[in-house]
């Protein structure tokens, strides 16, 4: 394994991507719309009472944890490396002398960089405008870092492994459209996943997506506590398993399935 | 006078041609129009699970809106995206220069810009739009007048020239910094006409009435529908839609006298 390598190549594709930020801004602007939306709809609804116990002030903090928190989640390069498969460039990557794991991570490191010196100003002047409530104590603090990181591992996996069946079907990515609207639904986007309706709401616990958004943040603002806590920790944790078994079994046998066509 | 439907014609049946060569494409916009109407409708449903209206807004009359949201936006795929998003970007005719062969074709360039490719499996989108549409009236209950459905496809017209006039300006704004996506900008600011414009805060509700006019395309044809749609408003915004069609027209052919073409 060659990680000096690695390292000089995740530098370098920050740097070109600097270059490019207003292109990226966009891309964020564009993804921090829905939950945007959902924040503004909510808390409309919630004015002067509460929906479920969660007051306006509760909704708009639990919006601006999440927006933040799907910026740093999402692992845009899940679409781009079914691209390379199907066009292709894989070929470059697998001369390289070390993992092609390293290029999609730069490309991941360079993102989140991008992406968050447009997220992080634009969240923070909502938060001055719209008076979020917050109370936090150490422990949700504590619980949220490895909750956000373990979030982080299973939506990068999760969308990896799907965007490796385009070595077997050529039109893998509506797989992605799919997970992109079930992460709406599932993951908290839509509504906190405690006000779903009951059949939503179960499937929302035992499938991976809430862990990979929604479980992040309700640990940070306090919803998830107790029982809930180290059971939505469990399913994280396993689902992460699962989703890194899949990449590397479903890695080894695409690789070696893999023809590039062109020339 | 015939001559641009002759070409309109013309131009949908080589789309098809170009379209039908994509077999496994037709199933992949099968599926993405169903996510985006399963959500749609699945986003509402949620929202009103757990309260009765919000802004004075019912399940029915918010159902509507997403009704409207989804009708207009299968005709903006349907010719007016496909066409003009081909002068954008980043391998846009603009920023390449294949734009020379546009601007000689004997016709109006504006004209050809903004009809010329064609999807037509956003029918299918426009299906489920109006499916929203006639269950949202159903569940409102009240009789539904012809004065109100005459009122609903004039604000619908109106508001699908918004739409238009809006893209027009956007794409137009290429001749000024080509590379730069304007419509990305705008479909992130046309996702929020899902839902009415009450149910934004204060002055996110002035923009999306006045600067980025998303209200008028899809709260006003659904207020009309619902009956709660004012004359003042409805001729309001039959002025706005003018006003605005006329500035982008104008806008467009002022960019098009920058554009210099582009050299390898």
């Amino acid at each position: 394994m060659n990680h000096r390598g690695g390292w000089a190549l995740i530098q370098q594709t920050w740097l070109s991507w600097m270059q490019h930020r207003s292109f990226f801004f966009l891309l964020a602007f564009g993804w921090m719309v829905p939950p945007l939306i959902y924040l503004f709809v909510w808390s409309t609804a919630a004015r002067g009472g509460t929906i479920g116990g969660m007051t306006r002030g509760a909704f708009v903090t639990y919006y601006l944890v999440l927006i933040v928190v799907n910026q740093l989640t999402y692992a845009q390069t899940n679409w781009t490396v079914g691209d390379l498969i199907r066009d292709g460039r894989l070929n470059q990557l697998l001369l390289y002398p070390m993992s092609p794991l390293y290029n999609t991570l730069a490309t991941e490191i360079a993102g989140k960089v991008v992406y968050m010196i447009f997220v992080i100003p634009i969240t923070a002047v909502l938060a001055l405008g719209l008076r979020p409530e917050l109370h936090l104590s150490v422990t949700q603090v504590i619980a949220f870092i490895p909750a956000l990181g373990l979030a982080w591992l299973l939506r990068f996996f999760w969308g990896y492994w799907l965007a490796l069946l385009a070595f077997w079907i050529t039109r893998a990515d509506s797989l992605l459209s799919l997970q992109d609207a079930l992460i709406f639904l599932l993951a908290g986007q839509v509504a906190p996943v405690a006000l779903l309706p009951g059949v939503l709401k179960t499937a929302a616990i035992a499938l991976p997506f809430r862990y990979m958004i929604g479980f992040p943040v309700e640990v940070l603002t306090g919803q998830a506590a107790g029982i809930d806590l180290a059971a939505g920790f469990a399913f994280q944790i396993g689902w992460t398993a699962a989703a890194i078994i899949l990449y590397l079994a479903l890695w080894r046998r695409g690789v070696r399935h893999f023809t590039a066509i062109g020339g | 006078m015939l001559q641009p439907l002759r070409l309109i014609r013309i131009f949908i049946e080589t789309s098809v041609k170009n379209e039908t060569a994509y077999n496994a494409n037709f199933w992949v916009s099968l599926l993405n129009s169903l996510l985006n109407f399963g959500t749609g409708i699945l986003g509402v449903i949620v929202l009103f699970g757990q309260i009765e209206t919000v802004g004075g807004w019912s399940f029915a009359s918010t159902l509507t809106v997403l009704g409207v949201y989804l009708t207009v936006g299968a005709v903006r795929d349907l010719f007016i995206s496909p066409s003009l998003d081909s002068l954008t970007g980043m391998d846009g005719e603009v920023w390449i220069g294949t734009f020379d062969f546009t601007l000689l074709r004997p016709v109006d360039t504006q004209f050809l810009a903004s009809v010329r490719r064609w999807r037509l499996f956003a029918l299918f989108d426009l299906l489920l739009g109006l499916g929203v549409l006639i269950v949202a009236v159903l569940r409102l209950g009240t009789a539904l007048t012809a004065a109100h459905l005459i009122t609903f496809l004039a604000a619908l017209a109106m508001g699908t020239i918004t739409l238009y006039a809006i893209l027009l300006a956007f794409s137009g704004l290429v001749f000024w910094s080509p590379g730069f996506l304007f419509s990305w900008v705008f479909n992130g600011i046309f996702q929020m006409a899902r839902y009415p414009v009450r149910l934004y805060p204060g002055a996110l509700r002035l923009l999306l009435t006045w600067v980025v006019p998303v209200g008028v395309i899809t709260t006003i044809p659904a207020q009309a529908l619902t009956g709660e749609l004012s004359p003042a408003a409805l001729i309001g915004s039959l002025g706005f839609s003018i006003a605005l069609f006329t500035g982008a027209s104008i806008l467009f052919r002022g960019g098009l006298r920058r554009y210099a073409s582009a050299s390898s």
